[in-house]
């Protein structure tokens, strides 16, 4: 009897393999559900890269703002975003306020290069370039420099990574491979969450609301002075979800309720020295069709000091420690201790080189307690994690070519030593074009899914006997980008890739052509080619349009002595097609907002293709005050967006209910 | 199990997908400079709005409706943005003109001197130079203000602040607005 955690699937799934002796093709179900689908878990933006911004526009600021633009970037050194040699682009707090988004994943929506499907309530499955499942693994997430994958499946549980969205300043989305700078994990992707520093975000905020999906929120925020030019901010928010619904329209229950407090505090010691603390707590309960209800709780402090060392040159350090907690009855129990320390170092080198270099070491103390089903074993384990980078931008022809050359070397306990180079040229033609390209190789080294997974929870393991000699998934990714100011409103910009793959993860069998029991390999090799478009029009200065379109292809093939039946099906389920639109009016104190995007069919899981509108419409009667009504999903009662809908086996395929609510927001 | 297949030779689908996305690869028409920084486009907009938020004494002019002018000492990092961002534009009913200097001798009637890095290494020299002249220094060297200038930029976290040396404004004859001060962080000489 099924009780609906997700590794309740696959205790279901191997039950029912026991009692028959079903051919190959079930254990792609099976192991998918072990691997993919089930596990665990769970932009005005830019539309790339801001526009070169004309002085007309920059003189409308008032000198507050002006000391509010970002003027360093990506590749940690200061320059034109739309210089960098990568296929980045940027989510502003403005697109995000002008979303209606609630949550961290939704706001993601806004970048078109990312893949973003609402699982439930609770649940996403994010990706850029390929590769998505509930357990996608080949994405790094930070928030504020803090790694937040899980060592559990080398992904991320979207469910507890959230701040109050009003204090986010920006979400940086790279597609493609950002290893060399940012490391392991980086394969086909970065998303970089900051948030603002203190002084700005002085005062009270407050914001408040509710609807019938999103049943009500409400967050604070206070920010004041600490003495000197040091401020500080404390926030508080707490979201209560409503349960998703399974495809036919019952309600399955997956209502949950997180809440967060956290604090920031920044100042400068002199002139060039300055600091950063900060911190969040939370504690939240998702409930469970037939079990008792997931806990979940966890917190972290941070620690950075940066350090101005000449005119080119600062140092940066940064510690912090955070622990999760998740206990998922029936299925497992987790608790999760990382320590980790991070050095930077830029400096310029004669008039032609800039360099960046660093070192990381970062240690997680993990304990599982295991049920009946499968288990991770060791229980408990501590691992160590020691890296190093050096980057040199080198001006072949001063503000007109620049090659970057760099490499990460790491070391984990895994697989040993890992190297992760990337040359990347940026070409800047004119004042109005920019041509890029890059050539980089960046691993996924193993998670424990990956080598300690068994099932049952105690041997004999006839059915899935972890995977001991799993080795680290390559990718060679060769990138070729265009960025274009062809008139003064309008910014167009594309980047496509060819990711060619080698050791993916496979489903071996021990002794085919018996079913079972069946080890993690890497018996695949995998290419995938797209292409990611974007275009911005301001159209008037009271009306902008952005566009994006992503093309993507995934393909799959067996390495020689593969028992593998699955052939990828379990690693990634993407549509081939994503478009996006979005349109943002002002009308005096109004403003409209429309996003409309269309998503193609998951062939391996026969999801639908599908079209949605968000539409928000928000009056601003006084400076501090700003009411607003969202529609969310407007197009269908609901939608499924992701997950297999297999008769024989429970349904992973929940749908997504439109959503109505209405938002106070307050700041003084 | 499925042969396996090689994938085609990289550069070749990249090709394919460039073409693929339709774009013409026109030449650029004519060589312009390049566009400055984020970071100078943002600095070009502050030296245009420090003449709106400073008062300049009367003797400050060589003539009493001539320009405004702002002056680029050394490397210029702005390009043709300063020129763009002050076109058209006024100060107390004064045409706002851009000149730039490569030696100290060059200097002529300026308001706003902005003094670029190239010029690090003899500031001393060139605010002796300055001296008593009715000049807002403006830059974004090391110190720059405690070392006696204006206003400097510095850049924390990523943004541009303000730091101003009321004494070095003081001594040029110089009244900041507090909407200016206000955001800013005041220094002495000597402590910055």
């Amino acid at each position: 009897m099924c009780i609906g955690t997700p590794f309740c699937y696959v205790l279901c799934a191997l039950a029912d393999f026991r009692h028959s002796r079903s051919a190959g093709n079930r254990i792609t179900a099976v192991a998918a559900m072990l691997l993919g689908s089930t596990l665990l878990a769970n932009t005005t933006a830019l539309l790339a890269q801001e526009l070169p911004a004309s002085p007309a526009a920059l003189k409308k600021l008032s000198v507050e703002e002006l000391m509010n633009i970002e003027v360093t970037s990506v590749s940690r050194r200061p320059e034109k975003v739309s210089e960098a040699a990568s296929a980045i682009q940027v989510i502003t707090a403005e697109d995000i306020r002008r979303s209606g988004a609630t949550s961290l994943p939704a706001a993601l929506r806004l970048a078109s290069n990312l893949e973003v499907a609402q699982i439930d309530a609770r649940q996403w499955a994010i990706s850029a370039r390929g590769f998505n499942s509930t357990t996608a693994n080949k994405l790094l997430v930070l928030i504020d420099g803090r790694t937040v994958y899980t060592p559990l499946y080398a992904g991320v549980f979207w469910d507890v990574q959230d701040t109050l969205l009003e204090d986010i300043d920006r979400i940086e989305v790279i597609s493609g491979p950002g290893a060399t700078l940012w490391g392991s994990n980086a394969v086909n992707g970065v998303i970089n969450i900051i948030t603002k520093r203190s002084p700005e975000t002085q005062g009270v905020l407050l914001a408040a609301g509710g609807g019938n999906d999103l049943q009500d929120f409400a967050g604070m925020r206070y920010g004041g002075a600490l003495g000197g030019t040091a401020r500080y901010r404390v926030y508080a928010k707490r979201v209560d979800r409503d349960s998703s619904v399974l495809p036919d329209g019952a309600d399955v229950s997956s209502a949950w309720h997180v809440t967060q407090g956290g604090f920031r505090a920044d100042g400068e010691r002199s002139a060039n020295e300055t600091f950063t603390v900060q911190g969040d707590v939370y504690e939240g309960r998702a409930e469970q069709p037939t079990a008792d209800d997931i806990e979940l709780s966890g917190g972290n402090v941070l620690g950075r000091w940066t350090r101005v060392l000449g005119e080119n040159s600062d140092l940066d350090v940064q510690i912090y420690f955070d622990r999760t907690h998740r206990r998922i009855p029936t299925s497992y129990a987790e608790n999760l201790n990382a320590y980790d320390i991070d050095l930077q170092h830029r400096f310029g080198l004669g008039d032609r080189h800039d360099i960046v270099w660093g070192i990381d070491y970062r240690q997680i103390e993990d304990d599982i307690e295991n049920f009946r089903a499968f288990a991770f074993l060791p229980p408990e384990v501590s691992r160590r994690w020691y890296s190093a980078f050096v980057q040199d931008e080198v001006a072949l022809i001063k503000d007109r070519l620049h090659l970057s050359l760099g490499t990460k070397v790491e070391h984990n306990e895994y697989t040993g030593i890992e190297l992760q180079p990337s040359a990347r040229l940026a070409w800047r033609m004119n004042a109005r074009d920019l041509l890029w390209a890059a050539v980089s190789r960046a691993v996924r080294t193993p998670s424990r899914i990956d080598r300690e997974f068994y099932a049952p929870a105690a041997p004999p393991f006839v059915l899935l006997e972890g995977g001991t000699d799993f080795r680290s998934e390559k990718l060679i990714a060769y990138e070729l980008g265009y960025r274009a100011q062809p008139a003064d409103a309008l910014a167009i910009a594309v980047s496509t890739f060819y990711n060619d793959y080698d050791d993916l993860r496979s489903i071996e069998h021990v002794a085919p052509p018996a079913a079972f029991p069946i080890f993690i390999g890497n018996g695949l090799r995998g290419e995938s080619y797209g292409a990611e478009w974007t275009a911005d029009w301001h159209v008037t200065p009271f009306w902008r349009l952005r566009g994006g379109y992503t093309e993507l292809r995934v393909h799959f093939d067996h390495k020689p002595g593969s028992t593998d039946t699955n052939a990828g099906t379990n690693e990634a389920h993407d549509p081939k097609h994503l478009l996006s639109l979005r349109s943002s009016l002002d009308v005096g104190d109004w403003q409209l907002d429309a996003a409309l995007r269309h998503v193609s069919r998951i062939d391996n899981q026969s999801v639908p293709g599908y079209a949605e509108l968000d539409l928000r419409l928000a009056w601003q009667p006084l400076q501090a005050l700003e009411i607003s009504i969202i529609g969310q999903n407007l197009l269908h009662d609901h939608h499924p967006e992701f997950g297999t809908d297999t008769a024989n086996l429970s349904s992973t395929r929940k749908a997504i209910e439109r959503g109505l609510y209405g938002k106070l927001l307050w700041r003084h | 199990m499925a042969p396996l297949t090689v994938p085609v030779h990289a550069t070749r689908v990249l090709v394919s997908l460039m073409l693929m996305s339709g774009l013409a690869w026109s030449a650029p028409a004519a060589v312009i400079p390049a566009t400055p920084t984020r970071e100078y486009q943002v600095k070009a907009v502050f030296l245009f709005n420090f003449t709106q938020f400073v008062e300049w004494p009367a003797d400050a002019f060589a003539q009493a409706d001539g320009p405004l002018v702002i002056g680029v000492l050394g490397e210029d990092p702005f390009g043709s943005y300063l020129d763009e961002t002050v076109r058209g534009e006024k100060s107390n009913g004064r045409r706002l003109v851009v000149e730039r200097y490569h030696r100290l001798e060059e200097i002529g009637n300026c308001q706003v001197l902005f003094v670029s890095r190239s010029e690090a290494d003899r500031l001393e020299q060139i605010f002796a130079h300055l001296n008593g002249k009715r000049i807002l220094t403006v830059g974004d060297i090391d110190r720059f203000a405690g070392r006696g200038g204006v206003i400097r930029f510095a850049t924390t976290a990523g943004k541009l602040h303000l730091r101003i040396n009321l004494d070095a404004a003081r001594s040029a004859g110089l009244t900041i607005s507090s909407k200016l001060l206000r955001p800013a962080e005041i220094v002495s000489s000597g402590q910055e």
